[in-house]
C-alpha cells in the first residue's frame, strides 16, 4: 500500500504555544482517516496544512511522494468539505457544484457535455436533483452540508478532506449523513481524512483514527485498537467512558498483575502486563461497559463501591460509583440489566482481567507499548 | 360591536398614539416644506416680489431656458464621475480593511483614518485642495522644482477635474464603508472553498467577490451621486465658471435674482430626477442583494 498523503513533523505556530507540534503520519490510498481531538486539540489545523490553507511553520506535506508543502491550495489535488459548507450563496445549488468544473473548462480540461453529465450525477448521488436552481438559503442544513459535499466530489479529486462537516447538523441528521459518507466512502474508493471531536463519528467512519491533543499525535490506530488498547491515559479517557485509575503493582504471575488501586480495592489485569513490575505505580483502564456489578455480600468477587449518581440513557444504564474507603471515583455502564441498583446501594465491582489493561506507569508515558 | 371588535379599535387608538410623534415629525420636517417648495414652484415674480399662482411656466423653463438644463446635465455628470471615482478609490480600501487586516487593532487604525477626515470642516478640507492645486500651491511648486515644467500651471484649479477630484477626497469614505460593509459579510471560509476548488485569485474576484459586493458599491454610488451632484461648496471654491453646479445656480436664484419660483422649480426637477434614479439603483442593489 503507497501512501497517498505523508505529514512529517508538521508544526504550526500562531504565537502563543504551538497549536500543532511534530505531528506525523501517512495516509494510505483508499482509506478513511479521522483526525479525533477536542477543540484547540491542532486537528483542523493539521488538515488545514494538508489542505494548503495554512502554512506550516515546519515539517511538510507530501502528496504520492511529491513535497507539496509549498504548492497553492488552488493546485492541490484535494477537496475540502468545510463545517460552515462555505457554499456560494450567490450561485445556485447546479452552479455552486459546477464551480470547479466551470474552472477547468477555461483550462480545457473538460467539456460542457461533461459538466452537465457530472453535475447531474453527483445532484443524484446525494439526492438532491430536484433542488438544482435553488440558492443556499433556501435549503435546510443538511441538504447545504449534500451541496458542498457534492461539489466537492464532482472534481473527482483523489482526497477529499473534511472539517467537521457534520457539526452543525442536529443530531438526526447527523445520523443520516454519517450512513451517507461511509456509503460514498466505500463507493467511490477515494481516501478520505475526515476531522471531528465526536470520537463515535470517528470510530464508526473509519479505518483508522488519529487521536489528537494539546497539538500532540497521541495515537494513530484502527477504531478496535484505539478503543480496547489504547497507548495513554490521554487517549483512553478521550475515547468512550474508560476509568483510569492509579495503582500499585502488587503480585504478578501466569501473564495476571494484581493491580491495588486506592481503599484497598484490588483488580486483575491480564491486558499489557510486560509494562509493569511488582512494586510498580501503574495506570490501569477498566472499560465502563466492561465492569460487573452485583449486589455486594460477603464472599463475592471485587471491590465494594456505593451507587453516588444513576443516570438512566435509554438502552443502558450509567452508574457513578465511589469506591469504599476512598475517593476513587468509577463509571460503569449497564447494558443488560443488572439490578437496577439505586442511589446508595453498596455493590460489589469486579472486571474481567482480560478487559483490564495496563495502560502505563505513573505518571503515564507516552511511549507506545 | 362584539369585545373583539372593541378591543382592536382601542389598539388601534393605542398605535395611533404611538405614532403621532414620528408622523408629526414628518409631517413639520418633510411634507411642510416640500409643499411648500412646490407651492412656490407654481408661482411668478413681479419685480422681485412673490406672487402665488398656479401655472408651470417655471418647470417648462427648467427644461427650455439655457442654461438650466445644461447645468443639471454637468451636475449630473460631475457627480456620476465623483462616485466612478470614489469607487475606483475606496474599492480597494474596502477590500484590505475586509480581508487583509487581520488584528482588531489595525482595522480599527484603517477605519479610524476613514473616518478622522469628518472630523474637520468641509469648508477646510475644501480649501486645502486650493493650497495644493493652486498657482502657488504645492503641486506647482513641486513639479517647478523637478523642473517639469517652467512657470505655474492654471490647468489644476478652477475647472471641473478640480472640482470631481475634491467631491472624490470628500465623499470617499461614504463608498469605502458601504463596499465594507458588504465585503465584511463574505466568509473566509468561501474563498477558501474558491480556492481549494482550483480557483486563481482573479476567478475568485471576478466569481465571487465582486458580484458579492455589488449592492454595496451601488449603495456607495448612490450616496456619493446624489451628494457631489447637489453639491455647492466644491464649485463655489475650487470650481471656475465652467464648473457652476445647479445648486450654485439655485443659490444665485434665490439670493441674487429673487426668483424663488424658478429656484423652486429646478429644486422639484432635481428632486423628481433624483428619486427616480435612487428607485432605479435601489431596485438594482435589492436585485444583487444575496443572503447567506
Amino acid at each position: 500500500m503507497t501512501a497517498i498523503i505523508e505529514a512529517r513533523q508538521l508544526q504550526k505556530h500562531y504565537g502563543g504555544p504551538l497549536a500543532v507540534r511534530d505531528v506525523s503520519f501517512s495516509v494510505t490510498e483508499g482509506e478513511f482517516l479521522s483526525l479525533l481531538g477536542a477543540s484547540g486539540s491542532g486537528k483542523t489545523t493539521t488538515l488545514r496544512m494538508i489542505a494548503g490553507l495554512e502554512t506550516p511553520t515546519a515539517g511538510s506535506v507530501l502528496f504520492r511522494g511529491q513535497d507539496i508543502t509549498h504548492v497553492p491550495a488552488a493546485q492541490r489535488d484535494m477537496r475540502m468539505v468545510f463545517q460552515d459548507f462555505a457554499l456560494f450563496p450567490n450561485l445556485t445549488v447546479w452552479n455552486n457544484v459546477a464551480f470547479g468544473l466551470r474552472l477547468k473548462i477555461n483550462r480545457g480540461r473538460v467539456t460542457h457535455e461533461e459538466i452537465k453529465t457530472r453535475v447531474g450525477r453527483y445532484l443524484e448521488t446525494v439526492m438532491l436533483s430536484g433542488h438544482a436552481q435553488k440558492l443556499p438559503h433556501q435549503l435546510s442544513g443538511g441538504q447545504r452540508q449534500r451541496v458542498s459535499l457534492a461539489r466537492a466530489l464532482v472534481t473527482d479529486p483523489p482526497v477529499v478532506l473534511f472539517d467537521e462537516p457534520l457539526g452543525s447538523l442536529d443530531a438526526s441528521m447527523r445520523k443520516s449523513m454519517q450512513l451517507e459518507l461511509k456509503r460514498l466512502h466505500r463507493e467511490l474508493r477515494k481516501t478520505f481524512i475526515y476531522v471531528t471531536h465526536d470520537q463515535e463519528e470517528a470510530m464508526g467512519l473509519s479505518d483508522r483514527v488519529a487521536v489528537l491533543q494539546d497539538g500532540c499525535l497521541l495515537q494513530i490506530a484502527p477504531p478496535n485498537d484505539i478503543y480496547f488498547r489504547p497507548n495513554s491515559a490521554e487517549v483512553a479517557r478521550f475515547v468512550g467512558a474508560a476509568n483510569v485509575l492509579e495503582g500499585i503493582v502488587e503480585s504478578k504471575g501466569d501473564g495476571v498483575a494484581v493491580v491495588r488501586l486506592a481503599g484497598n480495592a484490588r483488580v486483575e489485569a491480564r491486558d499489557n502486563t510486560a509494562l509493569a513490575a511488582v512494586g510498580d505505580s501503574v495506570t490501569v483502564m477498566l472499560r465502563a461497559e466492561q465492569l460487573r456489578l452485583s449486589p455486594a455480600a460477603p464472599g463475592t468477587d471485587g471491590f465494594v463501591a456505593r451507587v453516588t449518581e444513576r443516570l438512566f440513557l435509554g438502552e443502558k444504564v450509567r452508574y457513578e460509583l465511589c469506591v469504599h474507603g476512598s475517593n476513587t471515583r468509577l463509571s460503569a455502564l449497564d447494558t443488560g440489566d443488572q439490578g437496577g441498583f439505586q442511589l446508595g446501594d453498596d455493590l460489589s465491582v469486579s472486571a474481567d482481567p482480560r478487559h483490564v489493561r495496563i495502560i502505563g506507569q505513573s505518571p503515564p508515558q507516552r511511549s507506545a507499548p | 360591536m362584539s369585545d373583539a371588535t372593541l378591543a382592536m379599535g382601542r389598539d388601534r387608538r393605542q398605535l395611533l398614539l404611538w405614532l403621532a410623534p414620528p408622523l408629526l415629525w414628518f409631517a413639520v420636517f418633510m411634507v411642510v416644506p416640500y409643499g411648500m417648495l412646490f407651492y412656490y414652484s407654481l408661482g411668478s415674480t413681479d419685480y422681485m416680489t412673490f406672487k402665488p399662482g398656479f401655472s408651470l411656466v417655471n418647470l417648462a423653463r427648467v427644461f427650455q431656458t439655457e442654461p438650466y438644463l445644461s447645468v443639471l446635465i454637468k451636475s449630473a455628470r460631475i457627480g456620476a464621475l465623483t462616485a466612478i471615482g470614489a469607487t475606483i478609490l475606496a474599492y480597494p480600501v474596502a477590500f484590505c480593511l475586509a480581508f487583509h487586516t487581520r488584528s482588531a487593532r489595525s482595522k480599527f487604525i484603517i477605519y479610524l483614518l476613514v473616518i478622522v477626515p469628518w472630523w474637520a470642516a468641509y469648508l477646510v478640507k475644501a480649501y486645502a485642495w486650493k493650497t495644493i492645486l493652486g498657482t502657488s500651491g504645492i503641486l506647482n511648486a513641486v513639479l517647478l522644482n523637478l523642473h517639469v515644467i517652467s512657470e505655474p500651471m492654471t490647468l489644476f484649479l478652477y475647472n471641473q477635474f478640480s472640482v470631481v477630484l475634491t467631491l472624490v477626497y470628500i465623499f470617499t469614505p461614504f463608498s469605502i464603508l458601504s463596499i465594507y460593509a458588504q465585503l465584511d459579510r463574505i466568509p473566509t471560509s468561501m474563498l477558501e472553498a474558491s480556492s481549494n476548488l482550483g480557483a486563481t485569485t482573479f476567478e475568485t474576484l471576478t466569481r465571487l467577490v465582486i458580484p458579492l459586493s455589488l449592492p454595496g458599491v451601488v449603495a456607495g454610488g448612490i450616496i456619493t451621486f446624489a451628494l457631489a451632484t447637489g453639491d455647492f461648496i466644491a464649485p463655489a471654491l475650487v470650481g471656475g465658471p465652467d464648473a457652476l453646479m445647479i445648486s450654485n445656480v439655485v443659490i444665485n436664484l434665490l439670493g441674487v435674482a429673487f426668483d424663488w419660483p424658478m429656484a423652486a422649480s429646478i429644486g422639484i426637477v432635481v428632486i423628481g430626477i433624483g428619486t427616480a434614479l435612487i428607485s432605479v439603483a435601489q431596485y438594482l442593489e435589492h436585485r444583487a442583494q444575496v443572503r447567506y
